[in-house]
């Protein structure tokens, strides 16, 4: 293979890696995110949809204030118009003097009206036909005046036919124009009214049909949510039952093996095939080791079950590392020199010690050497450390005992599968390395209970190292914290 | 007897003081004060109009419509209060030195004869008087010097403003508000 296809294969290969990490990620989290995810849409539509209605809203008050109000203004001032000239002309049907001044006083009221609504108007005039216009209906309106205020006079002076005269050449075409002018006013609030009217309703059919878009989407993407967290859901009771499957399996030939051997000797021994003393002493062995063998295994399903149910119950004391280590290696001993693994040991001299219950402590680091066994591959050597550990973040002062192998290592996209129980990796199954997954899960369940915790740190064929961590006892206080916090689990 | 002695005393009395408050017999309101200034009686002409000062011989001349026409060429509208008001009675007495009854056979003749040009208008009120000389150029009446308001502009009589002590026109004590 070429330089920049191992390069390709590389690339493609962290990609996958990473691809698989978000999965599995996303596969863990996946109920609560997509929950959150419902909730930042429907937020998201709610804020929308608030926005858009307000939006609408805003248009309509706008058309109510521009157009529809001015167009009941404009109304007023038709009104008061053709008031200010009813009551000049009603001064004219009379000689009593004073009926003509009250008339008189009502057509300047309505005047005063008509000059103050178009003030009013000039100062609303935004569009530069508005201003025109009202500018042209001030002017009409002040001639008119002139005119109304003449034949007012002529009147009470008791000209009629001057009044009367007056009226016809200067008024009629004067207030016509006013009129005019107000009908354009009018017109243009009309115009201003419809175009409102146009915006107002594209904006409803557009929030309509922004509604119906948004509902569909949030329908589809509360039916799409619901149907992956039922997947996710399915997947995970499916990989349940998978590794229940394979944990079965891989018991039933844990215990198939050494039952096998079992039988076969004692069959031997039943028929008479052995009869030196020898020979019986060698079968004795073979079935003491595979009764030990399925012991071990029974003890430890049993204690994964009763620690995974919390009915285990430890008493926690000052213990010595370099013990627990020493009688670890001492249990482990046949094994690993039947392995041909060396250990090597290194003990850092003035350790505290630690906080823990010493059996269940032995059995936790006793399942890591015997992974480290399992797993070591190719380069039989293993190494137990004991060393302080300095406080951080919210941990405090501990021991660290780690133990580390030279074997297959493990992905970075498993370090977090390897501590679920059962679950075994397909590189080990196809590698057929026998094992039950409970190992490690009871490893860390050991370690939590007693207040600690496990770390890992593993590369693929270079090896991994995992570290017990436990608080270290060094006073009474620390003591009796680590003890309260057990008496809680 | 002495019944109908006494009836006829407080129907004299009553006839007295209607003359003496035409105002409270009409149910206005009570006067504020009476001082020496209300007592006054104001010639009101329009804002527009330029003349600022008249005599008492030409103001004679204007009130018995011997003049027609102000100085600007504008015609003159002459504007009375309602006989028996204390106001007329002093215009009468003060202005055409004539009462009731020669005022109007004067109008009567005059305008018979072609010697008088402007016929006046009557008006009930103060306030008919001054908005009819407000809506008026040429218009003249008179009012009150309380009365009196921004709508319409007092001319001096004879060089006298009407707060002058010598102003020559003043309504009769037993007469006023």
């Amino acid at each position: 293979m070429s330089e920049e296809g191992k390069h390709a294969n590389a690339g493609r290969s962290g990609l996958q890696r990473l691809v698989q990490a978000v999965s599995n990620q996303i596969a863990r989290h996946s109920s609560s995110l997509l929950l959150f995810m419902v909730f930042c849409v429907v937020v998201a539509v709610g804020a929308f949809m608030i926005g858009d209605l307000h939006t609408a809203t805003v248009q309509v008050q706008r058309m109510y204030a521009g157009s529809v109000q001015g167009l009941r203004q404009i109304g007023e001032l038709q009104y008061e118009a053709q008031e200010t000239r009813r009551s000049t002309l009603y001064a004219l049907t009379t000689n009593d003097s004073n009926l003509q001044v009250e008339y008189a006083d009502q057509s300047r009221g309505a005047d005063r009206l008509v000059t103050d609504g178009i003030a009013q108007y000039l100062i609303g005039a935004r569009m530069p036909r508005e201003v025109e216009v009202g500018r042209r209906l001030q002017q009409d309106w002040a001639a008119y005046l002139k005119v109304r205020d003449e034949v007012l006079a002529s009147i009470l002076e008791g000209s009629t036919k001057e009044a009367v005269d007056l009226d016809l050449s200067g008024g009629v075409p004067s207030f016509d124009r006013v009129r005019q002018d107000l009908e354009e006013v009018k017109r243009l609030y009309d115009e201003q009214a419809s175009e409102q009217l146009t915006v107002v309703d594209a904006s409803s059919r557009r929030s309509v049909l922004r509604l119906v878009g948004v509902l569909c989407f949030t329908l589809l993407f509360a039916s799409a949510s619901v149907w992956a967290i039922q997947r996710s859901k399915m997947l995970s009771a499916l990989k349940l039952a998978k590794m229940q499957m394979d944990f079965v399996a891989s018991v039933s030939h844990e215990l198939r093996t050494p039952l096998a051997v079992i039988c076969a000797s004692a069959q031997n021994i039943a028929d008479g095939v052995v009869d030196e003393k020898e020979q019986l002493a060698k079968y004795g062995s073979v079935i003491r080791h595979h009764s030990r063998q399925l012991t071990e295994l029974v003890n430890q399903i049993l204690l994964f079950a009763s620690t995974h149910e919390g009915r285990n119950r430890y008493v926690l004391r000052p213990l010595q590392a370099s013990a627990i280590i020493e009688s670890v290696l001492t249990n482990t001993r046949e094994l690993a020199e039947e392995a041909g693994f060396v250990v090597e040991q290194n003990i850092e001299p003035d350790l505290p010690p630690v906080m823990g219950d010493f059996s269940a402590v032995c059995q936790c680091l006793q399942n890591l050497v015997l992974n480290a066994v399992k797993y070591g591959g190719s380069h039989p050597s293993i190494a137990i450390r004991a060393f302080r550990g300095k406080a951080e973040g919210q941990h405090p002062a501990e021991v660290r005992i780690s133990v580390e192998d030279h074997g297959i290592g493990i992905d970075s996209a498993e370090l977090q599968q390897i501590f679920e129980p059962f679950y075994r990796s397909p590189v080990v199954t196809a590698a057929q390395i026998h094992g039950t997954g409970l190992g490690l899960p009871l490893a860390k369940g050991i370690a939590e209970a007693m207040g600690g915790r496990i770390s890992v740190v593993s590369k693929v064929g270079v090896g991994s190292r995992f570290t017990l961590h436990l608080p270290a006892g060094q006073t009474v206080e620390s003591e009796k914290a680590a003890l309260h916090r057990v008496a809680q689990l | 007897m002495h019944r109908l002695l006494g009836m006829l005393t407080m129907v004299g009395a009553a006839v007295l003081l209607l003359e003496v408050s035409p105002g409270a017999a009409r149910g206005g309101p009570p006067p504020a004060s009476t001082t020496a200034a209300e007592q006054n009686l104001a010639i009101i002409v329009n804002q527009a109009n330029a003349v600022d000062d008249i005599s008492l011989k030409e103001l004679r001349m204007v009130f018995l419509g011997e003049r027609s026409h102000w100085p600007n060429g504008r015609r003159i509208t002459l504007v009375m209060m309602d006989p028996g008001l204390a106001e007329r009675k002093a215009v009468l007495r003060d202005i055409c030195r004539m009462n009731e009854n020669e005022f109007s056979r004067h109008f009567l003749q005059g305008l018979f004869t072609g010697e008088v040009f402007v016929s006046p208008k009557t008006l009930s009120s103060a306030t008919g008087v001054r908005k009819f000389v407000f809506n008026v150029p040429g218009a003249i009446g008179y009012v009150r010097a309380s009365d009196v308001d921004a709508t319409v502009k007092v001319i001096r009589v004879n060089g006298h403003g009407v707060d002058d002590p010598d102003y020559p026109l003043r309504i009769e004590a037993r007469a006023s508000k």
